[in-house]
C-alpha cells in the first residue's frame, strides 16, 4: 500500500471533503431528527415525534404529493422530448446540425432564477402572454400562478424547458455510439424507420436511457429553485416541493429537528427508488438487450 | 437525388426549428422587455419589440442592487470553483484509471454511491458547520465543499481510461515522478475532457441558487442569482417588470457570451467516453 501512496494522495481530497461536508452533516442530521431545536435554546430529545408529526402535517403531505407529480411528469416529458430531439439531430447528412446543437442547448445555459422571473411575467393572469394567446383563441384566461389547480404547470414547464437539452446531448452521444451496420442490416431486411427506432435505437440506448432516468429522478426530487421563484410554493401548498418545505422548516421557522426529519424522508425515498430501478434494470436488462 | 434527400429532411428541420424557437423565445422576451420604457405595456404578443428602446431600466436596477459587486462574486465563485474541481477531479480520475491499488474498486463504488445521497439532507448541519468555521458570507463556503465531486471524478476516469498506459511507463523510465506524469503527460492530452468538464462546472456554479441563498447573507456578498431573486419583493412587489428583466438579462448574458465563445468544447465530447464506458 505504501508503494501506492501517491494514488491515495490523488484521490484523498474527495474523501476528505466528503467526510467533512457530506458524511458528517449526514450523521449529525440523523441525530437532529430525534431533537426539538430552534438553534438557540437547548435541544430537547423527542424520540420519533418529528416523524410522527410529519405524517399528520398536511403541508408536508402536499409537498410529498406535489414532488411525486413533478417527478413523473418531468421525467416522462424530458426523456421523450430529449429522445425525439436527439434522434432528429442524428439524421444522416443533416444540414445545420452545429447551429441546432448550439441553439437547442441554450436553455440549459440559462439560469433557472432568471427564466423563472420571465415565467412569472409570461404566466401572469392579467398581462401575461400565455393568457393573451388563450384570449386570442377565444378561450378564457387561466390563473396559472394563483390557482391551486394550475400552479404546478409553470413549475413543470420551466423544469422541462431547462433540463431537456442536457438529456438530448447525452442521448445524442449514445446514438453516435451505435454501430451503423445494425441499421444497414435492418434496411436490407426491409425494416422501416419506426421499426428501426423500437428494434435497434431504443434497445441499444437502454443503459443510457437508464442513466438519464436515474439522474432526472434524483434531480426532480431535489426540485427547489423552480417553485421557489415562480410560485413560492403557493397558493397554499399547491406547488410546494419537498426540498422547499425542508428549507422553509429549517431557515424560515427554525424547526431544525423537523427539517432534518424531512431530509431523511427524502433520502429514504430516493434510496428506495434508486434500488428499485437498479433491480429492474438487472432483471429486465437481459430482455431489453445490452448496449453494443 | 440531393434535392429529394433534402425534401425528405424538411419535417425534421420543421420540428427542430420549432423547438429552437421555444428555446430562444423566453430569452428574447426577457431582453425585449428590459429595453422598454416602464410606461409601455408588457402584455400582448406584439409587445416583444419595444417601440422606443431605452437603457433606463438597467440604470434603475443598478441603483436598487450592488450589481457590480454581485457579478464579481459570481465570477470569483464560478472561476475558483471550476479550477479546483477540474484539477482535483482529473487528478483523482487519473489515479482511478491508471493505478491498481488495494481497495480501488471499493473506493470507486463508494464514490458512485455518494451520488445517490441528496446533499439537501445535510443542509441544517452544513449551515451550522459553516457558521462555526466563520465561512458564512465568504467565498470559501461555496467553493470548498464541492471542490471535488463524484460525478466529475467518474467522467474523468472514463475519459482517462483511454489514455495509452505505455506513454505513462515511458514517462516513468524517463525519470518523471507520479505527479509530473499527471501534470506533463496526461493533462495536456485530455484537454477536450478538461474543457468540457470546466464548461459544465462553470455553468452549474454560475446558475447555482440554493447554496448561495443559504450561505450568503449580506447584499454585498450575494451572487447575481440571489441578488436578482429578491427583485420582485424588494420594493414590496412594486418593482416594474422592465427593471426586473434588466436584472435577469444581466444575470444571464455573461454566461451566454462565454457559451458562444466556448461552444466548440461541446459537452458531448465528455459524454461519449462516459456513455461508452
Amino acid at each position: 500500500m505504501w508503494a501506492m501512496r501517491h494514488a491515495y494522495a490523488f484521490i484523498a481530497p474527495f474523501y476528505l471533503l466528503f467526510l467533512v461536508f457530506g458524511a458528517f452533516p449526514l450523521v449529525w442530521s440523523l441525530y437532529l431528527t430525534f431533537q426539538e431545536w430552534d438553534g438557540l435554546r437547548p435541544m430537547k430529545h423527542v424520540g420519533l415525534r418529528n416523524f410522527a408529526m410529519l405524517l399528520r402535517d398536511q403541508r408536508f403531505l402536499d409537498a410529498l404529493g406535489n414532488t411525486a407529480i413533478y417527478w413523473t411528469v418531468d421525467v416522462a416529458f424530458i426523456i421523450c422530448l430529449a429522445l425525439l430531439m436527439a434522434v432528429l439531430l442524428h439524421t444522416p447528412r443533416l444540414s445545420g446540425r452545429r447551429f441546432y446543437r448550439l441553439v437547442l442547448f441554450l436553455p440549459n445555459v440559462t439560469a433557472t432564477v432568471a427564466v423563472g422571473l420571465v415565467f412569472i411575467m409570461l404566466f401572469d393572469f392579467n398581462s401575461g402572454l400565455v393568457n393573451a394567446l388563450l384570449g386570442s383563441l377565444g378561450l378564457p384566461r387561466l390563473g396559472w400562478l394563483n390557482s391551486t389547480g394550475l400552479s404546478k404547470v409553470p413549475v413543470m414547464v420551466l423544469a422541462i424547458w431547462r433540463a431537456t437539452p442536457w438529456y438530448m446531448l447525452i442521448l445524442l452521444s449514445g446514438l453516435q455510439a451505435i454501430n451503423p451496420e445494425l441499421y444497414q442490416a435492418a434496411t436490407v431486411d426491409g425494416a422501416g424507420p419506426v421499426q428501426k427506432l423500437f428494434r435497434i435505437t431504443i434497445p441499444s440506448l437502454a443503459t443510457v436511457l437508464f442513466f438519464c432516468f436515474l439522474t432526472e429522478t434524483i434531480d426532480s426530487f431535489r426540485l427547489f429553485t423552480e417553485p421557489y421563484i415562480t410560485t413560492g410554493g403557493g397558493p397554499g401548498s399547491s406547488s410546494l416541493s419537498i426540498v422547499q418545505y425542508l428549507y422553509e422548516s429549517g431557515f424560515t421557522v427554525f424547526k431544525l429537528g423537523y427539517a432534518s426529519a424531512i431530509g431523511y424522508v427524502l433520502t429514504v425515498i430516493l434510496m428506495v427508488i434508486s434500488a428499485a430501478q437498479v433491480i429492474f434494470l438487472r432483471r429486465g436488462g437481459g430482455a431489453m438487450g445490452s448496449a453494443p | 437525388m440531393r434535392s429529394a434527400a433534402r425534401r425528405a429532411q424538411a419535417p425534421v428541420h420543421l420540428v427542430l426549428l420549432a423547438w429552437c424557437a421555444l428555446s430562444v423565445f423566453p430569452l428574447l422576451w426577457m431582453v425585449g422587455t428590459s429595453l422598454k420604457p416602464v410606461a409601455e405595456g408588457i402584455g400582448g404578443l406584439g409587445s416583444m419589440v419595444p417601440n422606443v428602446p431605452t437603457i433606463v431600466n438597467y440604470e434603475a436596477v443598478a441603483g436598487l442592487l450592488p450589481l457590480a459587486r454581485n457579478t464579481l462574486n459570481s465570477f470569483i465563485v464560478a472561476t475558483l470553483g471550476t479550477l479546483s474541481t477540474v484539477f482535483l477531479c482529473s487528478l483523482a480520475g487519473f489515479a482511478f484509471a491508471k493505478y491498481s491499488f488495494p481497495g480501488r474498486d471499493f473506493l470507486f463504488l463508494f464514490l458512485l454511491a455518494t451520488m445517490l445521497i441528496p446533499p439537501e439532507v445535510g443542509i441544517v448541519p452544513t449551515f451550522l458547520i459553516m457558521r462555526r468555521l466563520r465561512w458564512i458570507n465568504t467565498y470559501w463556503a461555496l467553493i470548498v465543499p464541492r471542490a471535488a465531486t463524484a460525478i466529475g471524478i467518474f467522467y474523468m476516469r472514463q475519459y482517462i481510461a483511454g489514455f495509452p498506459s505505455e506513454v505513462i511507463e515511458q514517462g516513468r523510465l524517463d525519470g518523471c515522478g507520479e505527479f509530473r506524469v499527471y501534470w506533463q503527460l496526461v493533462l495536456p492530452s485530455i484537454s477536450p475532457a478538461l474543457a468540457a468538464w470546466a464548461t459544465i462546472s462553470f455553468i452549474a456554479r454560475w446558475n447555482d441558487f440554493m447554496w448561495p441563498l443559504l450561505l450568503m447573507r449580506s447584499k454585498q456578498m450575494y451572487t447575481l442569482m440571489v441578488s436578482i431573486s429578491v427583485l420582485p419583493v424588494s420594493e414590496g412587489l412594486s418593482t416594474p417588470w422592465p427593471v426586473i428583466m434588466a436584472g435577469s438579462t444581466i444575470a444571464v448574458l455573461p454566461l451566454i457570451c462565454i457559451y458562444f465563445v466556448l461552444q466548440r468544447f461541446q459537452v458531448s465530447g465528455l459524454m461519449v467516453g462516459a456513455v461508452k464506458g
